[in-house]
């Protein structure tokens, strides 16, 4: 198969509510920040994927309000509903398709203009569940716990979760919550809905976030080095929590799967060098690591409390500060794809790891980890 | 819709503004009998796959596994279940249905195998926790809506097997001292503990006719640990190959039964010494005596052992079973030289009379377990006044316990438990619910004996107890 790869990414600083920014504002910022970043102008684009959702954006045919900004004016633009990494996968397939070479794949979200619980409650299913009050929090809760009584995770690990992904947030200019803080603090916190505290859950934020994937026959025409696209695997899972065994992410681990093998990685524990996934609460951090096979089962808690996550650990997780750090809902797997983008060119400033060859960027989508996205990057094509 | 000024910001203001777009949702006709099911009659009602037995709720059109239409596959569900997942909703917002705090649950209502949300009430939330049994209150005044069922409440505590058994005095030999002569005197012992056997599979029995069949060592195990959790305190099996096919290769014969004793340790676990049709005797014993299970079949008479359609009488496979008296001399010799205690197949009485011919050479230790066999297609069908003769016929210190293929199963079962023997049930010898609906699994035929027991006021035995009865090696 022809190959992809990613030659530029921009992002604007997460925040809490960019006060004075418009959609087009944020997006405008992202997209020249990843046209300089590739060395491109507008012109050297070929088509454009925007990343939206209509709740969020507060208008229905979201994807078409981004487009001027976005540099997508007599362009063929198109859009996926859902987190950036599934824009970023569709991103690809165009740059695949023989029709384009070049794809400017965006993200844009302000969590601060809407109420995201009003929103996830009306992602159920309208005659069972939605009148019972169920939303994102209320469904990751309820997975948590679940997956803290089949693996016997403390809460305390899932606090040191986010006592070290807010303490890498430190490191990354672009967070929105850097913070020193103490598995104390994090159990002293609020409960929201048990077993999560407030610092278990990722902060409502503004952001947006630009990627250009590239077919490879142009992929070096440009100023940076191209960050390869190895192995990607979209996988869903049932709709109905009950359908599911919620401890788990069977989708999960097939996307990973199948991403491993097209990437040609036998031993994702060795091959893999760090890693920066969905950790919009904390227990999907560890959660996620076990699914995608990169810990063993139920071991993800006792290897981070022995440090093997951290910025200079064994597997570097989420050294950008993640999710918990900074979470623009739709933006984010693109930011995750950028953070893993620049480890790899090794240009990621303060929060860069070391060894940085093979990096895997996951997002998801729908209640509870749903379904997944898994992509392996690689410096090497 | 209106301005706001923003503060500190002179160029800057913001449009209060507001999403709020009418929406007809069709509940489809599977939602509408949902709802409408327990707006007019107070049940919960899903939707079973023929293809795969999963019961589905909340009901839908399509079988998330395997593609199968199931929008017209009702079957009534418990309002009582069990609570799987919950979490404490600690904030308040618009979409709540009630004030913070309250409980959102998953709970898995009986006969159902997926569970499905509500909200939990009337408990103190410190109390909730995962495993508590429920019960559905169901709304005043309708609303067509889910919260027709208004909430979920705890159920009175239901105890299971295993809670009840560790609550009593244990059974001992002494309990018992002239069982012969109680049962001869039509006063079998209610307080004999009965031993419930599960077969998991037989060498007939395939997924066409139950998708719950195991084949695979560790789906035998999880069929076992799911009879044993029911109350089992045994469980009889014949090894298949992936696709399903019996096996006589040790190697499968012993990864089988080592998954099902790593799964359940105390489990006593019969193997077969019949493994499918065109073995050798040779193949059949030294499997059983290479792997030493707790006990072994044991087959009396050569016999018919064929398919035949019931009600036309039309031959399918006509097959002749063979075990003459050379192999059960020699068979359990073999298994009593191992310390694998034989269980002594009767198809008919006359099997009965070849042991008890045969057993005068001294073979068999006592006491001597029978099981009388119904249905097969070449040995007798089930008739009360034959069990009684059988019964009666058996040595003074021997136990007995019962199987009938398809119908004749629990009609045999139901009879030895009021007689003071013991029962067996399972997929290798019936499919089917007392309700002709498929069983989800053995275990959910091991729930019907163990309800037949506590109709009768008859303890389930424990593995230990059984162990005793039937005068097994120790673990």
């Amino acid at each position: 198969m022809d190959r992809t790869a990613v030659i530029g990414v921009g992002m604007t600083k997460i925040e809490k509510n960019k006060v004075r920014e418009t959609f087009a504002d944020m997006m405008w910022e992202a997209v020249n920040k990843a046209l300089d970043d590739a060395g491109m102008t507008i012109d050297d684009i070929d088509n454009v994927v925007t990343t939206s959702s209509d709740f969020w954006d507060g208008r229905t045919i979201s994807c078409m309000a981004v487009g001027d900004a976005s540099g997508a004016a007599h362009k063929n633009v198109s859009c996926v509903e859902g987190d950036g990494a599934y824009g970023a996968f569709y991103g690809m397939t165009r740059s695949l398709s023989g029709s384009y070479k070049t794809t400017l794949v965006t993200g844009h979200s302000k969590g601060s203009q809407s109420v995201s619980s009003l929103i996830t409650n009306s992602a159920f299913d309208p005659i069972y569940e939605r009148g019972l009050g169920m939303d994102m929090i209320t469904a990751c809760a309820m997975q948590a716990s679940s997956y803290m009584h089949r693996t016997k995770a403390t809460p305390e690990q899932l606090a040191m979760v986010s006592v070290k992904n807010h303490g890498n947030a430190l490191k990354n200019p672009l967070a929105q919550l850097p913070m020193k803080i103490t598995v104390r603090d994090v159990l002293e916190s609020e409960m929201i809905a048990d077993p999560l505290h407030k610092l278990d859950c990722s902060p409502i934020s503004d952001g947006c976030a630009a990627v250009i994937i590239a077919h490879e026959s142009v992929a070096a025409k440009f100023k940076q080095k191209p960050v390869w696209i190895k192995g990607v695997s979209i996988c869903a899972d049932s709709f109905f929590f009950g359908d599911r065994d919620l401890s788990r992410a069977r989708s999960l681990t097939e996307a990973a799967r199948k991403a491993y093998a097209m990437a040609g990685i036998k031993d994702p524990k060795k091959e893999i060098d760090f890693v920066e996934l969905y950790d919009a609460f904390t227990y999907q951090e560890l959660m996620w690591l076990e699914e995608m096979g990169l810990v063993d089962d139920a071991m993800a808690g006792k290897l981070l409390e022995k440090g093997e996550f951290d910025m200079d650990g064994r597997l570097p997780v989420n050294a950008s500060g993640g999710l918990l750090s900074g979470h623009p809902v739709i933006a984010a797997g693109l930011y995750s794809m950028a953070a893993v983008v620049r480890q790899i060119r090794g240009d990621a400033g303060g929060f860069q790891v070391k060894n940085a060859k093979t990096g895997l960027v996951h997002g998801l989508n729908g209640l509870g980890g749903q379904s997944h996205c898994v992509f392996i990057l690689d410096k090497d094509k | 819709m209106t301005k706001i000024q923003m503060n500190g910001y002179e160029d800057s203001y913001v449009i209060e503004g507001k999403m709020a777009l009418p929406y007809t949702y069709f509940a489809g006709r599977v939602g509408s009998k949902f709802i409408t099911t327990i707006r007019d009659q107070k049940k919960i009602m899903g939707v079973k796959c023929p293809a795969c037995n999963m019961v589905y709720l909340p009901p839908r059109q399509v079988c998330d596994k395997d593609f199968t239409d199931i929008r017209d596959k009702w079957v009534e569900v418990s309002n009582t279940g069990t609570v799987v997942n919950f979490t404490v909703v600690r904030y308040d917002d618009k979409h709540l249905p009630r004030k913070a705090p309250f409980v959102l649950a998953l709970i898995k209502l009986d006969g159902a195998d997926t569970p499905f949300m509500h909200i939990l009430e009337e408990c103190t939330i410190e109390n909730v926790k995962i495993g508590m049994n429920v019960e559905a209150v169901f709304a005043k005044e309708t609303t067509n809506t889910i919260l027709d069922i208004d909430h979920f409440k705890p159920a009175a505590e239901r105890l299971s097997v295993h809670e009840i058994n560790a609550a009593r005095k244990q059974w001992v030999p002494a309990d018992e001292p002239d069982t012969q002569e109680k049962r001869r005197g039509g006063r079998p012992d209610m307080s004999k503990p009965v031993i419930i056997t599960a077969a998991l599979t037989g060498a007939a029995t395939m997924r066409n006719q139950n998708p719950s069949v195991p084949y695979k060592p560790e789906e035998f195990a999880e069929e076992a640990y799911k009879c044993w959790k029911a109350g089992a305190a045994m469980v009889h099996a014949h090894a298949r190959e992936d696709g399903g096919m019996t096996t006589h290769d040790h190697g499968r014969i012993k990864a089988t039964f080592d998954a099902i004793k790593d799964r359940c340790p105390d489990l006593i676990v019969n193997l077969s010494s019949a493994v499918g049709m065109g073995v050798t005797p040779e193949q059949r014993i030294s499997q059983i005596v290479a792997i030493k299970p707790d006990m072994a079949s044991l087959n009396t008479n050569t016999m018919n052992f064929g398919i035949v359609e019931r009600k036309t009488g039309k031959i399918f496979i006509d097959y002749v079973f063979e075990n003459t008296f050379t192999m059960l001399q020699d068979f359990g010799k073999a298994m009593e030289e191992n310390g694998v205690k034989p269980e002594i197949e009767c198809y008919d009485i006359g099997g009965l009379d070849n042991t008890l011919l045969i057993g005068k050479q001294g073979i068999f230790s006592d006491p001597m377990n029978f099981n009388f066999v119904w249905g097969v297609a070449g040995g007798q069908a089930f008739r009360s006044e034959a069990f009684i003769a059988m019964m009666n016929a058996l040595p003074a210190k021997a136990n007995f316990t019962t199987c009938g293929v398809g119908t004749d199963q629990y009609p045999c079962i139901m009879q030895s438990c009021i007689l003071g023997g013991h029962m067996r049930v399972g997929l290798e010898d019936n499919t089917r619910m007392p309700n002709g609906a498929l069983a989800k699994g053995s275990y959910e035929q091991v729930e019907v004996a163990v309800s037949i027991a506590n109709a009768l006021g008859r303890p389930v035995a424990t593995t230990a107890e059984a162990r005793l009865i039937m005068g097994l090696r120790k673990r």
